[in-house]
Order: C-alpha cells, then sequence, then structure tokens
C-alpha cells in the first residue's frame, strides 16, 4: 500500500477514535448517536481510501452508496425510537434508560 | 496533496467539534459541515459518486432528520459530564501521537495484494457486480419505513 492510503488510514483512526470516545463518555442519546455518525464516516473514508489504493474506486463506490442507503435507515429508525424514548421518559438522558422495568 | 491534508485536517475539526460543543443543534450542524468536508475528499479522490451521495444524503437528509428531532425532544436534559470533556484534548493528543508512530512504522510494510484492476463505468459495477447490493437496498429500505411507521403508529385507546 502506499503512503497516501496510510494517510488517509491517519485520519480514519482519529475518527473512530473521536467516535469511540463519544460512545463512551456522553450521556444524551442524540450525542450518542452523533458518535455513531462520526464512526460512519471513518468507515467511508477508509472504503474510498483503500478503493483508491487498489485502483478499484468504482467498486468501493458502489460499497459506500451501499453504506449511505443504510445509513439513512438506520438514522430514522433511531431517531424514531429516541423521540419515543423522550416521550416516555422525558429525558434524553442515557441513564434513565437503565432504570426501565420491564 | 497539501489541499487534501488541509480538508482532512477539517474533517476531523468538526467531527471532535460535533461531539464536544454542548449545544445539540450546532453539534448537528458541525457533523453536516463534515459531511460536506468529506463529500469534497471523494470528489478529489475521483469518487464523484459517493461524494455526491454523501453531500446530499448525509450533509442534508440526516441532518435535517437531527434538526427535526432536537426539536421535538428540545435537546433533552441530560448534563454531560464535565469531565469527560475536559478530559478529551489530552486523550486525543496522546492517541494522535500513537497513531503517528503506527503509521509511520507501518508504511511499506503492508502489502497490495494483487487484484484485477476494474474496468467499466460506475453503473456497469453497480449494477452488474453489485446487484445484490441493490436487493438489499430496497429490503433496507422498506425496514426503515416500516420500523418508523410503527414506532409512530397510534396505540388503542384501550392501552393508554
Amino acid at each position: 500500500m502506499n503512503s497516501t492510503w496510510f494517510l488517509y488510514m491517519f485520519f480514519t483512526a482519529v475518527l473512530l477514535f473521536t467516535g469511540i470516545y463519544c460512545l463512551l463518555t456522553m450521556r444524551n442519546l442524540i450525542k450518542l448517536f452523533i458518535g455513531i455518525e462520526v464512526i460512519g464516516k471513518a468507515i467511508s473514508l477508509t472504503l474510498v481510501a483503500t478503493g483508491l489504493a487498489k485502483r478499484n474506486v468504482l467498486a468501493a463506490q458502489s460499497l459506500v452508496v451501499t453504506y449511505i442507503v443504510v445509513e439513512v435507515s438506520l438514522v430514522a429508525v433511531a431517531l424514531a425510537l429516541i423521540i419515543n424514548i423522550y416521550r416516555k421518559t422525558k429525558s434524553l438522558d442515557i441513564r434513565q434508560l437503565a432504570k426501565l422495568k420491564g | 496533496m497539501v489541499l487534501q491534508i488541509l480538508l482532512l485536517v477539517g474533517l476531523a475539526l468538526f467531527s471532535v467539534m460535533a461531539i464536544l460543543v454542548k449545544d445539540l443543534l450546532k453539534a448537528a450542524i458541525s457533523l453536516a459541515a463534515a459531511s460536506l468536508l468529506l463529500g469534497i475528499i471523494f470528489f478529489r479522490m475521483n469518487a464523484p459518486y459517493a461524494g455526491v451521495f454523501e453531500i446530499s444524503v448525509v450533509a442534508g437528509l440526516i441532518t435535517v432528520l437531527f434538526m427535526l428531532t432536537i426539536a421535538l425532544t428540545k435537546g433533552g436534559d441530560s448534563a454531560e459530564s464535565k469531565v469527560a470533556s475536559f478530559a478529551f484534548p489530552a486523550f486525543f493528543v496522546v492517541f494522535i501521537v500513537i497513531d503517528a508512530l503506527i503509521m509511520k512504522k507501518l508504511i511499506q510494510k503492508v502489502p497490495a495484494l494483487p487484484g484485477p484492476e476494474e474496468a467499466g463505468t460506475f453503473g456497469q459495477v453497480l449494477w452488474n457486480t453489485r446487484t445484490l447490493d441493490l436487493v438489499g437496498q430496497i429490503a433496507v429500505i422498506f425496514a426503515g419505513v416500516f420500523a418508523v411507521l410503527a414506532l409512530f403508529r397510534k396505540g388503542d385507546k384501550k392501552d393508554e
């Protein structure tokens, strides 16, 4: 792999770290989801960078397009869940969910 | 290459801003700005279709969905841990140093496995070689639509 690929991987790792830090430390559900989105960006960047390095940009692009479609469905469902959780608990604090009993 | 590095730095900075800013609306806008930069990076990496999807869908649609949710929930009332926000820069710098050292060690040591070079257009690759992905995409979209419908259906009066 060429050195440009390592540059992209460096930034991918930075994005991954940022997203995982958000998931581990934040409490607001919307913030947690923003963390997941940041991790998603790292994944997209990895796919295209690897496609570019292996001269398979077209296949990488089609994978990224598929990923984005999946991401949209995921975001729609997750945000609908967040709204429902807010209606039930009147809070977006993740710790409130631990108190729920089924 | 310098412009590409600047764009990547901007992407990382906006992503960091998105998780550190207290105001959720500003966080959503930072995330949209990060998506916009990622789209431009894709354009410069000869991946225009991925760039178009990233800018139109992720920077546009998903940001609108986030803003709608923030408006409907008024951002919630959870206070973030102050320690997490203050400790982030220290962890971030340590991680960047470790990341840079690892990448420097790995340069030229990861072999690029040989593979056939692709030919044709994006449409041919998407329709001919990734046909099942398209079927999967349709299934995922339907699953998402039905899930949202199920989550927002009106409950029976008996349940309330």
